[in-house]
């Protein structure tokens, strides 16, 4: 397994004196699939904007394959975010257009800026696109409007989405933190199983301990800007729970991932 | 407040004995104002269509250099931090100066007509769209510029393909909000000069001809009361559209 990323000593220092991230140490290897979970405000969101700079860090070196993030030029940035897919919370799709045009935005950190303005995507790129709604339940949603979609289905485009870029990393940001327990399952089935098929690594932000456990090979705990819990779901117990999440204890807890049943004509999404 | 008033009246002069013998006179002003003038309506209806034009070539350009150049000063896509806080000092200054001045300015150099009013009319439209814009661009723009920022776009496909889709709705419904405010500012500002059926107005005014003068403002308030219900009409088919 190759390095694909090499965080040292990042630091993020808001001017307001508000220390987010503390010294991060984090190495991730290629098809990890991590899940970083702390309460709310304990700087996971920051560690993932800072890794692919949409937030810039105060000090650290974050290296991505063999390219220095931080330092990088513009050009530079581009590459290394077309490489970095991300997901987000709210699923910050554009809500006018389709459902299909979402997802082959995804390919717009390969095209130049006329070709991307005019909406000039290879017919290999729209197949494939459509490739991924399918694998993912939404073949009847290709053409719909994003905004006529339900939470879930929205994510799984964000997915798709992500996914449509090739990516070697996805960062999702409390991907199903708006979601419902059966939607939620859907979603991270979805990002699990394409990033172990495809061989992605992936860094998940979660607040539910119980979902990071069912999906993760590798978990770190974030506490107050600082990492203080690395290793994998085995090794977490119910002592290093409790001090990641010491004084936030009502934020374990919330919502459990309803087991997936597999349906009788074996298609698995509504 | 009250206690305010009694200085500030005595400051102004303000003499009840004229305020009574004023509205003694209005009956009699009222007869000769109530005289209704058809002779004037063709004049008055290609003056009027005269004023919606240069109101609306006055947006349609302020519209171009507005969508230039909001996605440069708004704090979500400003290429470059520095130029943008410059073109927002400027553009603030722009807002500032009274519309009344700005086409006063373009009359005075380019004498009076349609020409003062569209020129005249450009800055303080421009600023107000730019300063619309802007607002919305951060507010509602904000989820999809990050999504495509984050997944390798350059600046033009943040715009294009993330922003303007986005914001489609909200900016067609400013742009007929600001044509209904620009429309009425241009009858008005005829009376300085601007061109339009402001200038026949105040021909009216000035030789007390009461008649056409009426004629005149109802076929004014006519006109924008229409408007009003058409740019009402647009804006609810936009928003029942954007969900």
């Amino acid at each position: 397994m190759t390095i694909l990323l090499e965080i040292k000593g990042l630091t993020k220092r808001y001017n307001a004196g508000t220390v987010a991230l503390d010294g991060i140490d984090l190495q991730v290897k290629s098809k990890e699939f991590i899940a970083v979970i702390g309460p709310s405000g304990a700087g996971k969101s920051t560690l993932l904007r800072c890794i692919n700079r949409l937030v810039e860090p105060t000090s650290g070196s974050i290296d991505f394959l063999g390219q220095h993030v931080e330092k990088a030029n513009s050009r530079d940035l581009r590459h290394v975010r077309s490489q970095i897919g991300m997901i987000f919370q709210h699923y910050n799709l554009v809500s006018r257009l389709s459902v299909l045009e979402n997802v082959l935005h995804g390919r717009l950190g390969y095209m130049s800026s006329i070709a991307g303005v005019f909406n000039r995507y290879s017919e290999e790129d729209k197949k494939k696109a459509i490739a991924l709604l399918h694998k993912v339940g939404l073949e009847n949603e290709v053409y719909k409007r994003a905004d006529e979609l339900s939470g879930g289905q929205k994510q799984r485009v964000g997915v798709c989405r992500a996914l449509a870029q090739q990516p070697q990393l996805i960062l999702a940001d409390e991907p199903i933190a708006s979601l419902d327990p059966k939607s939620s399952a859907v979603v991270m089935d979805a990002i699990h199983r394409n990033c172990a098929e495809q061989g992605i690594a992936c860094l998940v932000n979660l607040h539910q301990v119980e979902v990071a456990k069912q999906y993760a090979s590798r978990i770190i705990g974030i506490k107050n800007g600082k990492m203080v819990f690395d290793g994998p779901p085995e090794a977490l117990t119910d002592y290093h729970t409790a001090l990641i999440y010491e004084g936030k204890e009502s934020q374990m807890y919330q919502q459990q991932v309803a087991e997936e049943q597999p349906s009788p004509t074996g298609r698995k999404y509504a | 407040m009250i206690v305010l008033f009694i200085p500030c009246a005595f400051y102004l002069n303000l003499s009840a004995t004229q305020f009574a013998e004023g509205i003694a006179r209005i009956p009699d002003i009222a007869k000769q104002f109530l005289q209704i003038s058809l002779d004037d309506l063709p004049k008055l209806l290609t003056e009027l269509l005269t004023s919606v034009i240069i109101a609306f070539l006055s947006v349609v350009i302020s519209v171009i250099v507005a969508l230039l150049l909001s996605f440069v000063i708004a704090d979500t896509t400003a290429p470059n931090r520095h130029v943008a806080k410059v073109l927002r000092v400027i553009v603030v200054i722009i807002r500032t100066i009274p519309t009344t001045i700005w086409v006063l300015l373009a009359v005075a150099s380019m004498g009076f007509g349609s020409m003062a009013g569209v020129l005249g009319l450009l800055f303080p439209t421009t600023s107000f769209l730019i300063k619309s814009f802007t607002a919305q661009i951060d507010e509602a723009g904000k989820d999809s510029v990050e999504a495509i920022r984050a997944l390798g776009g350059t600046w033009w496909h943040v715009v294009c393909n993330g922003a303007i889709p986005t914001l489609y709705s909200t900016f067609l419904a400013l742009i007929a909000f600001n044509f209904e405010m620009t429309v009425a500012e241009t009858v008005i500002l005829g009376m300085v000069g601007a061109g339009g059926i402001g200038v026949l107005l105040q021909e009216y005014i000035s030789y007390y001809e009461f008649a056409p003068l009426l004629m005149g403002i109802l076929v004014v308030f006519i006109t924008l009361f229409l408007l009003e219900m058409m740019t009402n009409q647009i804006r609810k088919r936009l928003n029942s559209q954007a969900r």
